[in-house]
């Protein structure tokens, strides 16, 4: 009669999430620094067949040995399962969890699990575990790798020809079926191993008593996890070490009954029984008795098949960083998908920003960008934070203001980052050059200037949209020429007591014959000069009605989100006037999904009121025409240099200096852009 | 529409009738609940369950660089060669809806490490019906139905436990339930009988999404 070997089916671990966050808990308030052990329960149920509702054939799913937050504290277990005593062992450090000496540790299970067999007469520990663990509480990962130590038996346990069979099949009754299972599941936990006493009288009555009940010839038990048809569940190693050594000399032959119901079955009982015998009948039965621990074996295996730890990865569900990122894009979702079906929000993320000016309109526009999810915001500033500035720029506080200050850009970026971890936020102090403040005549002065402006110009390369928030006229000429090159988006904000003037600044291609939208430079008949030397104090700060900077910094936001909606993006053609105008409403062309896009909005706060204004490139401009950004191209720092240092240079290349001499002609026509003027820095 | 009283009378109820019935796959849906209140506040109280599931597709999450040193063990031949575990857990519960005034399903799947699966992995397993997200539109963090102001399923704190859960929107399971109601007609029912039949239909109605019988 040719006998198989059987082969037993490994326990698969199973960490419920509580588990992981009870241990963090554990590790933070009880362990701290100690890598003492701590006792825990686990707990299995049976394995189970699950029919597939797609091919219609059975799945054998098996039942995991699982623990959770309730494994630290009580003995709570779970319906319908067995409890598992276990030892955890938590390491501070991933070096210490990879060096430890798992043979030792592993042993020292083993040895409690024999000493209970051959001193205690006990089967409470036959399905004892061990874990070790690392927690990344930064990272919200946890390195651990279970072990269920199982004795070898030598030599090996085979099974008659029969194999497994269903209970049914050998010679169980459905009533004494019943009966075994009432009994069983009346005890809450399960007994993980039990012995079928059949009453010596012909009687069909079957009692379900503990193990220390054996008798020869008699049916042991235990709740299987294992869901393979011809393969049992782990616990039974152990069971089968406890018998051969408490009952040497009747274990040449075992029934064993392998339970797997825990529910009143619908399509017959899943229990099966097999009939084993010790060794493959090739060998003597003196050799059986073994007085010595036998070798074990149980380290769990990992995904990868071998043996090694496994890695539980929960900052999805725990890192505050990523639960905010999510958060923050899920309340613009909803906007979308209430108001604005068709909003590209993604685009808006991936939009990087530059700001100029880390002042008033600076916080309050990277607050405002923020908001709609933007991810990656730099800020450029030269100044430190003085104690003025914390009442009305919002990301500064008075802290920041001691010892001189803190650099603005780099305090305002860290404060962004406060606000949201998973912004992308930079600063760099660096102060931009401006025509008509000549640099003083030293090599290394000059040297650091040119080296400011390379850093401008990096920085503008690395960026989509530029906003200039300076307090000056004539610090926005720089970046409005490097930008123009680049052909990148500028938005530009600035304040005067209570009127603001917002606008983006034309694309440097256009793609039709529309004509080209202005920049800030546009209307002036003059090139930007020294607007701070010689000024009063008053003319020196930007006084202005406090809530005009949040104002103007959230229209330039806004209108930026609009041109990135609108289809032609940078070069959507400005709507006009927003007084009577509705044709532009209606005009696809002119609007975005959000709306219109204004060129350029001047807002007065007086009368609460805001108005369009389109002004088309001028060819004689100082900032964005062809001849100076020509110029900039092929002279490069030189160039910039002579507009630092000469105050007539720029109206001479652009010819605006013949212009001027044209008289009061011109200044007549343009009058009222110079009443605007002061009030825009 | 339910109130918190009939909600917690409903669901009280529902866990007393099927606790010691038959498993079948009309039975399954409505087993297995229990009941929990908040642990320090009354009225907050929710039914949950834990059910297992497989997935579809193999991925695995373990971290490459600790299996560079392999460990050894003794060559074992009568250990089974170890089928990959494709267990997943469904943490699943009824929660009540201040707002929609019905009950809201709220769920979260973890995998036997305990890492909580990316709803793309999600949507792949055994908890929902094949072709329930056939017209379904698929982010980071929700599920959307063209042409529905709402999503069908996204993230949120679950209301009692505030832990980040997964849910389906609410807002129309109550009409759903109500029409099945009237199909039933009054009959004679206690009012916690009809309550209980409520809370049954409207898991019905979640079934016709969701995998409820494992």
């Amino acid at each position: 009669m040719p006998l198989a070997l059987v082969q037993f089916t490994p326990f698969p671990s199973l960490s419920h999430p509580s588990f992981w966050h009870k241990l963090t808990q554990l590790k933070l308030d009880v362990l701290k620094l100690s890598d003492a052990q701590v006792d825990i329960t686990g707990s299995y149920g049976v394995g189970r067949l699950i029919r597939d509702r797609e091919a219609g054939a059975w799945i054998s799913v098996n039942a995991n040995l699982a623990v959770e937050e309730e494994s630290f504290t009580d003995t709570k277990i779970p319906t319908r399962s067995v409890a598992a005593r276990g030892t955890l062992k938590n390491y501070n450090t991933i070096e210490e969890f990879k060096a430890a000496d798992k043979t030792m540790l592993f042993n020292e299970c083993a040895d409690k699990i024999w000493e209970s067999i051959v001193t205690n007469k006990d089967t409470s520990l036959l399905n004892s575990f061990l874990i070790i663990t690392y927690a990344d509480l930064k990272k919200y990962k946890y390195y651990y790798w279970f072990a269920f130590p199982a004795f070898v038996a030598s030599p090996s346990w085979h099974i008659t020809e029969r194999g497994w069979v269903p209970a049914i099949q050998a010679g169980f009754s459905e009533a004494q079926m019943s009966s075994i299972y009432e009994q069983l599941l009346g005890n809450q936990p399960l007994q993980a191993f039990f012995v079928v006493l059949t009453p010596s009288d012909a009687s069909t009555e079957v009692t379900v008593s503990a193990i220390d009940a054996y008798v020869p010839g008699a049916t042991v038990g235990f709740i299987d996890p294992s869901a393979q048809l011809q393969n049992p569940g782990w616990p039974l190693r152990n069971l089968l070490a406890y018998l051969r050594y408490s009952y040497p000399d009747s274990m040449s032959s075992l029934d064993v009954l392998s339970w797997r119901d825990t529910e009143i079955p619908r399509e017959g009982w899943k229990s099966r029984v097999g009939s084993l015998v010790v060794g493959d009948g090739s060998l003597s039965k003196a050799a059986v008795v073994p007085n010595a621990r036998p070798n074990a074996v149980g380290w769990e295996k990992n995904v990868q098949g071998k043996l090694g730890p496994r890695v539980a990865d929960l900052a999805p569900m725990m890192d505050p960083t990523r639960l905010a990122n999510q958060a923050v894009d899920l309340n613009l979702k909803l906007m979308r998908w209430r108001i604005v079906p068709s909003l590209d929000l993604d685009k808006i993320a991936a939009t990087r920003c530059l700001l100029l000016g880390a002042g008033t309109l600076g916080c309050y526009v990277a607050r405002c960008l923020m908001g709609w999810g933007v991810r990656t915001i730099t800020l450029v500033d030269s100044a430190r934070v003085s104690f003025s500035n914390p009442v009305r720029q919002p990301l500064f506080q008075f802290s920041d203001c001691l010892n001189g200050g803190r650099p603005k850009a780099e305090c305002a970026a860290e404060r962004l980052r406060e606000v949201w971890p998973g912004l992308n936020a930079s600063g760099y102090t660096l102060s931009i050059p401006m025509p008509g403040h000549p640099i003083p005549v030293s090599p290394s002065l000059c040297e650091q200037v040119q080296q400011d402006v390379e850093k401008l110009e990096k920085l503008i390369e690395e960026h989509d949209v530029v906003y200039l928030l300076m307090d000056s006229r004539e610090s926005r000429w720089l970046p409005t020429v490097i930008a123009r090159s680049k052909d990148k988006l500028v938005m530009n904000a600035a304040l005067g007591f209570d009127t603001f003037l917002v606008m983006r600044h034309g694309a440097r291609h256009t793609l039709d014959d529309n004509s080209r939208l202005g920049c800030y430079y546009c209307n002036d008949i003059v090139a930007p000069a020294d607007s701070l030397t010689d000024r009063t104090l008053d003319q020196m700060c930007t006084v202005t009605r406090p809530g005009l900077a949040s104002i103007a910094a959230s229209t330039a936001v806004e209108l930026m989100v609009s041109v990135l909606q609108h289809p032609r993006s940078i070069h959507a053609s400005a709507s006009s006037s927003s007084s009577s105008n509705y044709a532009d409403i209606i005009d696809v062309e002119k609007t975005s999904v959000l709306g219109l896009v204004p060129h350029q909005l001047r807002g007065y706060l007086a009368q609460f009121r805001n108005l369009h204004i389109v002004g088309a490139a001028y060819d004689k401009c100082t900032g964005c025409s062809e001849i100076v950004i020509n110029a900039y191209e092929t002279e490069g720092f030189s160039m910039l240099l002579n507009a630092f240092n000469d105050s007539k240079y720029l109206e001479r290349l652009t010819g605006l200096d013949n212009l001027f001499a044209e008289g009061e002609k011109a200044l007549r026509d343009v009058e009222w852009i110079e009443e605007e003027e002061d009030n825009d820095f | 529409m339910l109130t918190r009283p009939q909600f917690d009378i409903a669901c009280r109820a529902l866990v007393g009738k099927y606790a010691y019935t038959a498993p079948s796959p009309a039975t399954t849906p409505l087993k297995g609940w229990s009941w929990h209140e908040h642990a320090s506040i009354n009225g907050l109280g929710y039914l949950s369950r834990r059910t297992i599931h497989t997935r579809f597709s193999c991925f695995g999450t373990d971290d490459e660089e600790l299996y560079r040193e392999e460990y050894e063990e003794q060559q074992d031949e009568s250990t089974a060669t170890a089928v990959p575990d494709a267990t997943l857990v469904c943490q699943q519960y009824i929660v009540y809806s201040a707002t929609y005034q019905v009950p809201a399903f709220y769920f979260t799947m973890h995998d036997c490490n305990g890492s909580p699966l990316a709803l793309a992995d999600i949507v792949n397993t055994s908890l929902f019906r094949p072709s329930a997200f056939d017209s379904a539109e698929l982010t980071t963090f929700a599920l959307n139905i063209p042409d529905r102001m709402f999503p069908l399923l996204s993230q949120g704190d679950h209301p009692t436990l505030g832990t980040p859960s997964w849910y389906l929107h609410p807002c129309e399971s109550a009409g759903a339930v109500d029409e099945l109601m009237r199909e039933l007609g009054e009959a004679e029912w206690t009012t916690e009988e009809g309550l209980v039949r409520w809370i049954e239909m409207w898991i019905m109605v979640v079934s016709t999404v969701v995998e409820l019988c494992e």
